[in-house]
């Protein structure tokens, strides 16, 4: 159900805009063309090529696209309804979006992945004068020339007037940085023209349907793995259905639909088991994988997903990804042609118990001399390369993500609780011997007990651990409800600093390692980009 | 400070301070206090990396960020984008259930 609210009633089903179903590609092109006749070209000015001015200047992905087209309506009031809206940004992602190779490095922003820390240059100040507010990839997945990115900085300033007041802009020389030097940067970094965008314009893209051996990874749930079918319903959408398995081995059917853009960026829906997700993945440029995230409503919430086409061979994933040396496991190996055996390599036997299209189930054994390390999973002509991790004990434990976030919601409120998904990894000590270098090996999520702690003594004197939340059993921080607490000093809101300690049990030894969460406010303001 | 009489207890206590070789630590003070006059970090942590400076509680200040568009990436600014984001919460304390983030996902 779509919700209504103030001056948002004209955006209905905006969110859903993506992922939503189109009508047939000729009819929904020419619709685009008229929407960008009769509403865009009222202001901006049609240029001697036939473009319109400012939106033929830039390239951005769907969610951009989206974004804009919003924009427009709050800021210009330029009505469109969700059909109008979706074709929109079909045609102009597809002609004017980015490469594979220019969203490669900022999908995570794409897939909503929580809890990344950016890689922001080191050169210029667009760390600070974009991301500071923004992420990073915000800005990377746009692509200008300079001069257009001048007009962004003018926006900026017309549009949120005290932007230049703001601490970290007044040691600088702000307007004068912002409108000559960044732009400058922006657009060499992200030049409107590229070869990459020319050559992957002319590429012929490979339709999608066909059967698809898929594997993946929930953190806080397990892995899974299984096949997926596409059909074609359109010209650039399908329909899916998916017949999984669980780490634990239960079935997991779903189905759904999806629209690819730009060539390659698929966005679907789907319900799986039962729960709605929204699909976020991309297609190789040889049509040949896909790889990408899915996620509930709180966006959070989701799973890694890599696809095969059938008739390939790989090994995707495994239900569980280690043994111990002088241990016994029962594993399911997903893949694409797998063969009639899985090879583990010296010192570990696996026993066939079954075997599927898309999976073979092995009994593990590893022998109390197996040595530690990553090994090739080999099935057939099928290969995982290094992926199975054989240990001795665990040497360190990770709480992985290492710094997370998480914010107070619900409670009568509007704005949901947006909890922070742990796992604990374990590691064993590279050949330096030494914990926590680059050299370690990780053997992958294992069960852990969970518990947290205030984090320093502020913390502890506002007894944060007390009241911004609370841990379930697989890692999952749940936070507290929103909103002024007068049970606590000042009647702050339920925030906090925590440790999240994880130990997990190895053997008769216990192995803890730790993460730090900031339990937060509320973002009022959430777009698909952040 | 040799032209200003403090008149309060507070104001005495600033130029204590300065007396006592600490005007450096006093200026300080006065350009970051708690999480308005800042946006380095960002909305969702303090100054100092955590979250015990910011407003306590958020709501008590939440529209001295949205009616001068401070972090307006994470708060509506009403001054220019959505002028009317808290038109039915005259109070944050009070109304805050009212609100509701600008871009829904659903």
């Amino acid at each position: 159900m779509l919700k209504l609210d103030w001056g948002l009633r004209a955006l209905a089903g905006a969110g859903l805009l993506l992922w939503g179903s189109l009508a047939a590609g000729g009819a929904a092109a020419q619709d685009a063309e008229a929407v960008l006749k009769a509403r865009c070209a009222e202001c901006h000015e049609r240029l001697p090529d036939g473009g319109l001015n400012r939106i033929t200047n830039m390239r951005k992905t769907p969610e951009g696209w989206h974004m804009t087209i919003v924009r427009m309506d709050i800021m210009h009031g330029v009505k469109t309804s969700p059909e109008e809206q979706r074709a929109l940004v079909k045609f102009l992602a597809d002609r004017q979006g980015l490469a594979p190779e220019e969203t490669a490095s900022y999908r995570y922003i794409l897939e909503r992945t929580p809890n990344i820390v950016e890689d922001i240059p080191a050169d210029g100040d667009v760390g600070t004068l974009c991301a500071r507010c923004h992420s990073f990839a915000r800005i990377a997945l746009q692509r200008r020339e300079a001069n257009e990115w001048l007009k962004l900085a003018h926006f900026h300033l017309g549009q949120w007037p005290t932007a230049e007041y703001q601490a970290m802009s007044r040691d600088r020389r702000w307007w004068e940085i912002v409108s000559t030097e960044t732009p400058k940067q922006l657009g060499q970094m992200f030049p409107l023209k590229t070869k990459a965008w020319g050559d992957w314009l002319k590429q012929p893209k490979a339709p999608l349907d066909g059967t698809w051996r898929v594997a993946g990874h929930r953190p806080g749930v397990g892995s899974y793995g299984g096949t997926m079918v596409v059909k074609k319903t359109g010209q650039d959408t399908y329909a899916v259905s998916y017949d999984l398995m669980t780490a634990d081995g239960k079935p997991l059917k779903g189905a759904g639909e999806s629209i690819v853009y730009t060539g390659y960026e698929w966005r679907g829906t789907a319900k799986l088991g039962n729960e709605e997700v929204s699909e976020v993945f991309a297609v190789s440029k040889d049509g040949k994988s896909m790889r990408g995230r899915w996620f509930l409503d709180v966006s959070e919430i989701g799973g890694t997903m890599t696809a095969v086409r059938d008739g390939s061979t790989a090994v995707l994933g495994m239900s569980r990804p280690y043994v111990k040396a002088g241990e016994t496991a029962r594993v399911t190996v997903w893949g694409a042609g797998l063969g009639p055996s899985i090879d583990l390599g010296r010192g570990v036997t696996a026993q066939v118990v079954a075997k599927g299209a898309d999976h073979v189930v092995v009994d593990v054994k590893a022998a109390p001399d197996a040595a530690p390390g990553l090994r090739d999973v080999t099935s057939g002509q099928a290969k995982g390369k290094g992926i199975f991790a054989v240990y001795r004990s665990v040497d360190t434990v990770r709480v992985e993500p290492a710094f997370a976030i998480a914010r107070v919601g619900g409670n009568g409120g509007k704005t949901p609780k947006i909890p922070a998904q742990f796992e604990a990894v374990g590691y064993i000590n590279g050949p330096d011997g030494k914990p926590g270098t680059d050299d370690d090996v990780r053997i992958g999520p294992m069960p852990a007990s969970w518990s947290f702690d205030n984090n320093g003594e502020v913390a502890q004197q506002m007894e944060d651990a007390k009241f911004a939340g609370a841990m379930e059993a697989n890692g999952l921080f749940m936070p507290a409800g929103a909103g002024p607490n007068p049970q606590r000093a000042y009647g702050t809101n339920n925030v906090g600093d925590l440790l999240i300690k994880a130990a997990v049990k190895d053997g008769g030894a216990t192995v803890e390692g730790e993460g730090r969460l900031i339990v937060t406010v509320q973002r009022w303001n959430d777009p698909p980009i952040r | 400070m040799k032209h200003l009489k403090p008149l309060n207890k507070k104001a005495g206590l600033v130029e204590e301070a300065v007396d006592g070789g600490k005007l450096e630590e006093v200026a300080a003070m006065q350009t970051i206090v708690g999480c308005t006059a800042t946006l380095d970090p960002g909305w969702e942590v303090d100054p100092f990396g955590s979250v015990a400076a910011l407003c306590a509680p958020m709501e008590a200040d939440l529209y001295g960020c949205s009616d001068p568009c401070w972090w307006p990436a994470q708060v509506p600014d009403t001054i220019n984008t959505y002028p009317d984001w808290n038109a039915n919460a005259p109070s944050a304390a009070r109304d805050w259930r009212v609100l509701d983030a600008v871009f829904p996902k659903k």
